[in-house]
């Protein structure tokens, strides 16, 4: 089962695309990661993807369901979740009420409800030492564990991670590829844009290179590991 | 060919009462032309510089209750008054853009709104004075240079007001394309990036409240001894009158400086054709606002490559 | 001004109780006007009007209807919620879309608009003249030397428990928390599958309730006309600038202590003077502490 991007075009204005007719593949239980130089449109392509903006052409395809152009509510119900770039947890609230919020389009399923926090608990032990703690207290690193949790309360089969590891430490980023390792593991689909090359490559199945907003190459992971120089260098 | 149009939009106003000698149609234009120059002023703090004076009535008020009292306790004479109003009016706004100005946007607004309403309080308040709501009488403009300023020459007020509103309105225009225009339009784009050039917004924001309440306190103290009659009521000078003046300042398109003359005119002239229909009237006024922050944010500039 | 009037406690607790009484036909004003700004971004000048309509839901109700009181606060809240959802959705969302950074100041100047459409279409619609009811719940309540009249303990109690209500929803409920959320980062809401446009939508409609159900409640004090709403939403505004815009709790505080300055004021000084006091208050607040007198940590200047 796969997540297929299609001939995607997407732009903020109508005018000037900043993505024309990306093609994509990505497979369930591994890391695609999509590089290229800044500017290149892989955060627009995550957005494209989950709602946030309109593709103006192009379909996306997720687990044989056709899912272009819906809103973000409709696309966690399809099992597709995202973690938006930056910081994202509510900060005057409580780790507890941010987890909560990420079962929001399950709220009407109690039992869903409190089965996805005990999970989340278990899996996150960090999260329930601190669960009556308010999100802005936490340090950035447990910030970020907690918007990872929160977007696999719904039990999604899809993961868009938008720069997980921008704005940490060297020690956190680590631990956050950690994370990540662990929900491959755990069998999610998973695309992943990051500014940290060499660890976005190093947990990495497959690998897109985009640029100005167009596919560039693809291949197997393995087969970027030593060619990464010189793409970078093309880049510059 | 700017200049041509200028002296087309001179030439329109000099000559528009000579075919007119109704007294209530001549004293249509005098508003619409006062509510213009308002306008053009008002353009020049927020169209400009990003100033919002939500409280812009009740400076209005201070120049005209300066002049007015001025005249009426110590006996100046009205056409100095127009400088009392004006130097008055100015220390005000330079008092209050210095404990002000530190707040941006929209708190801005919201404290010249409560500066506003304080100085037209205070007013309504101090009855021995100002008498409050009962309303104060002002005498009017003495004769100068043989020219009749009784009220029934209203010609006479509407050339006045005019040579006024030009002096000003001509000055806001050398500001705006002076160093000193280029920095309001610096902070009011960003502030911070014009502060990293080096430039003090703080100043530069001073300097516009400060020039803008000037020329308020001047046009306020004409109304005073042209109206006659005084008394701080909010329609006149709480913040409905803010509202209108803002809403001539929108539709003329802010930052185009002599936008809001043509929406002056516009405004005015379609509130008095539309007596008949009485309330409707004012909620157009009120839809019409709606409408340009809706579909048209520029105001009469959006049409402006079609008609002028 | 003789202060030494104040040693006498029973002029003390009525000025107190006169102060609590008035505070709290501020504070749920201030808590919708609040709560709309903290969520949406929105600062409604047309609060007022929503109160004036809500006045004339409540006249039409019980005066002209005959149902009683408690009808009248119902379809005061119902209309408004309904009112406030439509506004938020046929201006303020358009409105969303296209403005950019001058989006605070857009919205405010939309809803100055909306003022003169409202004000305006009362009068053609209605007419002028005062509509209120002349008491709800006669008699009133001796204790301590001082009286108050059952009107303004209902008042009092009725901002207590929309209030605390209020409070509640926003605090325990997952709307509430959604709404939350929304406030403090819409985006991110969004991620989760919120509908930040609905949370918008029924944000503005509760405000708009809130402002409603105080136009009903104080029809007594403020008989229903075109233009009652100036007055209160001057006084709502002078409130939330108080407690800190977008600060539920400081908007109630602040209702309390503007009410019993209010109060004091209008004993110590000739009637007239507390709105020039109310307004130069809000003036020095905004200088000194633009956030308000009691803004927590971590919450929004």
């Amino acid at each position: 089962m796969s997540l297929t991007i299609s001939g995607l075009t997407a732009g903020y204005t109508r005018e000037v695309p900043i993505l024309s007719g990306v093609n994509l593949r990505a497979e369930e239980g591994m890391v695609t990661t999509i590089i290229g130089p800044n500017g290149a449109g892989k955060s627009t392509l995550l957005r494209a993807v989950f709602g946030y903006l309109k593709p103006a052409s192009g379909t996306v395809e997720h687990f044989g369901r056709t899912v272009t152009g819906l809103e973000p509510e409709q696309m966690l119900t399809e099992g597709v979740a995202y973690l938006i770039q930056g910081r994202s947890v509510f900060p005057s609230m409580t780790v507890a009420e941010n987890l909560e919020l990420g079962c929001w389009t399950i709220r009407r399923d109690r039992r869903r409800v409190l089965d996805a926090l005990a999970r989340a608990y278990e899996q996150y032990p960090r999260m329930a030492e601190k669960r009556n703690a308010r999100a802005g207290s936490l340090s950035g690193g447990e910030q970020r564990m907690l918007e990872i949790a929160r977007i696999t309360m719904t039990n999604p089969r899809t993961l868009l991670l938008d720069e997980p590891s921008v704005g940490l430490m060297p020690s956190l980023v680590e631990e956050v590829y950690q994370q990540i390792g662990a929900l491959k593991k755990a069998g999610y689909l998973i695309l992943l844009v990051d500014q940290n090359i060499r660890k976005a490559l190093q947990i990495a199945d497959y690998v897109y290179v985009l640029k100005m907003g167009a596919n560039s190459h693809h291949g197997p992971a393995a087969e970027f590991k030593h060619r990464l120089a010189d793409i970078i260098k093309e880049w510059i | 060919m700017r200049a041509a149009k200028l002296a087309v939009l001179l030439g329109a106003l000099v000559l528009a009462p000579l075919f007119v000698s109704d007294h209530f149609i001549l004293s249509i234009l005098i508003a619409a032309l006062m509510f213009g120059v308002f306008g053009a002023i008002y353009d020049l703090m927020v169209g400009y510089c990003g100033l919002t004076n939500f409280g812009y009535a009740g400076f209005i008020a201070a120049g005209s209750y300066a002049s007015a009292l001025g005249a009426s306790f110590m006996g100046v004479n009205p056409w100095v008054g127009l400088l009392v109003g004006g130097i008055l009016c100015m220390a005000l706004g330079f008092f209050t853009g210095l404990i002000a100005l530190r707040v941006k946007g929209l708190y801005l607004g919201l404290l010249t709104w409560f500066v506003g309403e304080t100085i037209r309080l205070t007013i309504a308040n101090s009855t021995e004075i100002t008498r409050g709501m009962l309303g104060l009488t002002v005498m009017p403009f003495p004769d100068l240079l043989g020219i009749d300023f009784s009220r029934a020459n209203l010609h006479a007020y509407y050339y006045a007001l005019l040579v006024i509103g030009t002096a000003i309105v001509l000055a806001c225009w050398w500001l705006v394309n002076s160093n000193a225009g280029r920095a309001f339009k610096a902070i009011r784009d960003d502030e911070l990036a014009a502060e990293s050039l080096g430039l003090s917004a703080t100043k530069y924001k001073l300097i516009n409240f400060s020039i803008a309440s000037f020329f308020t306190g001047i046009v306020g103290a004409f109304y005073a001894h042209y109206i006659g009659i005084l008394s701080p009521s909010p329609t006149e000078f709480g913040v409905s009158r803010t509202i209108e003046v803002l809403t001539v300042t929108y539709l003329g398109g802010r930052g185009t400086l002599f936008g809001p003359i043509f929406s002056g005119f516009l405004i005015v002239g379609f509130q008095e054709a539309l007596r008949g229909i009485g309330a409707w009237r004012l909620i157009l006024f009120g839809a019409l606002l709606i409408s340009v922050m809706l579909f048209f944010p520029r105001g009469l500039a959006t049409l402006k490559k079609w008609l002028w | 001004m003789d202060f030494s009037l104040l040693l006498d406690p029973s002029i003390l607790l009525e000025l107190l109780a006169q102060g609590l009484v008035r505070g709290s036909m501020y504070a749920l004003m201030a808590v919708g006007l609040s709560l709309i700004f903290g969520i949406l971004n929105v600062v409604n000048f047309a609060h007022g009007e929503l109160f004036m309509i809500g006045a004339y839901v409540m006249y039409f109700v019980v005066a002209s209807l005959g149902f009683p009181i408690l009808a009248g606060i119902a379809a005061a809240a119902v209309v408004l919620f309904v009112v406030g959802m439509l506004i938020e959705r046929v201006l303020i969302d358009p409105l969303r879309r296209r403005s950019g950074r001058g989006w605070l100041l857009d919205a405010f100047v939309l809803t100055i608009g909306l003022t003169v459409v409202f004000q305006n279409l009362a009068t053609e619609l209605v007419g002028s003249r005062r509509q209120g009811l002349v008491e709800m719940i006669p008699g009133s309540l001796d204790i301590m030397g001082i009286s108050l009249s059952y009107d303004r303990l209902v008042i009092l109690a009725a901002t207590l428990v929309v209030g605390a209500g209020v409070w509640l929803f926003v605090r325990y409920t997952p709307l509430g928390k959604a709404i939350r959320a929304t406030g403090q980062d819409a985006e991110a809401a969004r991620a989760l599958g919120i509908s930040v446009r609905q949370i918008y939508m029924i944000t503005f409609g509760i405000g708009a309730s809130l402002a409603g159900i105080s136009g009903a409640l104080l029809i007594t004090i403020f008989p229903a006309y075109p233009t009652v709403g100036m007055l209160p939403a001057m006084k709502s505004f002078a409130v939330v600038v108080l407690g800190g815009l977008g600060n539920l709790p400081g908007a109630i505080v602040g209702g309390f202590l503007l009410g019993i300055i209010e109060a004091f004021a209008v004993f110590f000084l000739a009637a007239g003077w507390q709105h020039v006091l109310t307004a130069a208050l809000v003036v020095l607040v905004l200088v000194i502490r633009p956030q308000g007198l009691f803004a927590v940590q971590g919450a929004r200047p």
